[in-house]
């Protein structure tokens, strides 16, 4: 299987956690670049999780398989969650809960490769 | 803005519930499946992942609401929480053979980037400052306080929030 889209994830992720970051620094409120960019990742998430559902639908399962439906359905939900969140905030800190976000969807490409190896980082 | 939060959901609380959640939602599902398919391979382990994906929620929903029975719940799951990744990464490094699987506690959370271990210090300081706003004043009702209430619920149990802050609250609840 084709790494580009976990690697662009990885990317996107730590370079929204590193934008999102430094939102906090200058001590801004949520923006709509901030969220176009939680977009883009979300996007990408959803594209990766098809790419998995049609590996798993073409037969072949990893030994957690479990495991991995759990992050299919966790690692689309937590931009989400984040943005609206981040949303509900009035100052720098709902910047700081995209910082999260865009890490634990670099991690997340991580586990999904430790869980199932085909799917190169 | 200068943060003057006025509930422990807002402010560094914001912050702090998105990484409970993230680790509630991580730790308990990571352990339900563990158990559901392979308990017998570490049932320590996959107990020990349960529990503290139970604190983790406690903690990230009563940080939420914030009331001062909430806070005081709250205060209770992270000091379980520091206890229990100082016990659990204790045994897991002079046990190891208990862990053939790792808990998110174990070796201090070093599979976690030792997030589990600075969580719980946060999040006692955090309470922390609360207890001692609540203490150092009295418990004076605003009427903006009690249109918070009406708005929104439970917009109005900081008892530390001052007058100016309790409209703010409506706001922020209003997008609730």
């Amino acid at each position: 299987m084709n790494g580009a889209v976990p690697t662009t994830i990885i990317v996107v992720g730590l370079a929204l956690a590193g934008y999102a970051l430094l939102m906090t620094a200058l001590n801004r409120r949520m923006t709509v670049p901030l969220l176009a960019a939680v977009g883009v990742l979300e996007i990408l998430l959803l594209v990766e999780v098809g790419i998995i559902v049609a590996k798993l639908a073409s037969g072949e399962h990893p030994a957690g398989l479990a495991t991995l439906i759990g992050y299919l359905i966790a690692a689309p939900l937590v931009p989400v969650a984040a943005a609206f969140w981040g949303l509900m905030e009035r100052s720098r800190w709902g910047p700081a809960v995209i910082v999260v976000a865009g890490l634990a969807a670099a991690v997340l490409m991580v586990r999904l490769h430790q869980i199932w190896p085909v799917i190169h980082v | 803005m200068a943060s003057r939060p006025d509930s422990t959901r807002t402010g560094p609380g914001r912050l702090l519930i998105a990484i409970y959640a993230l680790f509630a939602l991580s730790a308990s599902a990571r352990a339900a499946v563990q158990i559901a398919t392979k308990f017998s391979h570490a049932p320590v382990a996959y107990l020990l992942s349960a529990f503290a994906g139970v604190v983790y929620i406690l903690a990230a929903v009563t940080l939420a609401v914030g009331t001062p029975t909430a806070r005081r719940i709250a205060v209770l799951s992270c000091s379980v929480e520091l206890a229990g990744v100082l016990a659990v990464g204790t045994w897991s490094l002079a046990d190891p053979a208990t862990f053939p699987d790792a808990t998110v506690w174990s070796s201090y959370g070093s599979g976690y980037g030792f997030v589990p271990l600075v969580l719980p210090v946060f999040g006692l300081l955090w309470l922390r400052r609360w207890t001692r706003r609540s203490r150092a004043r009295t418990t004076t009702v605003t009427s903006a306080e009690d249109a918070g209430a009406a708005a929104g619920g439970d917009a109005a149990h900081g008892e530390g929030a001052a007058p100016g802050q309790g409209a703010e609250d409506v706001v922020a609840d209003g997008r609730t």
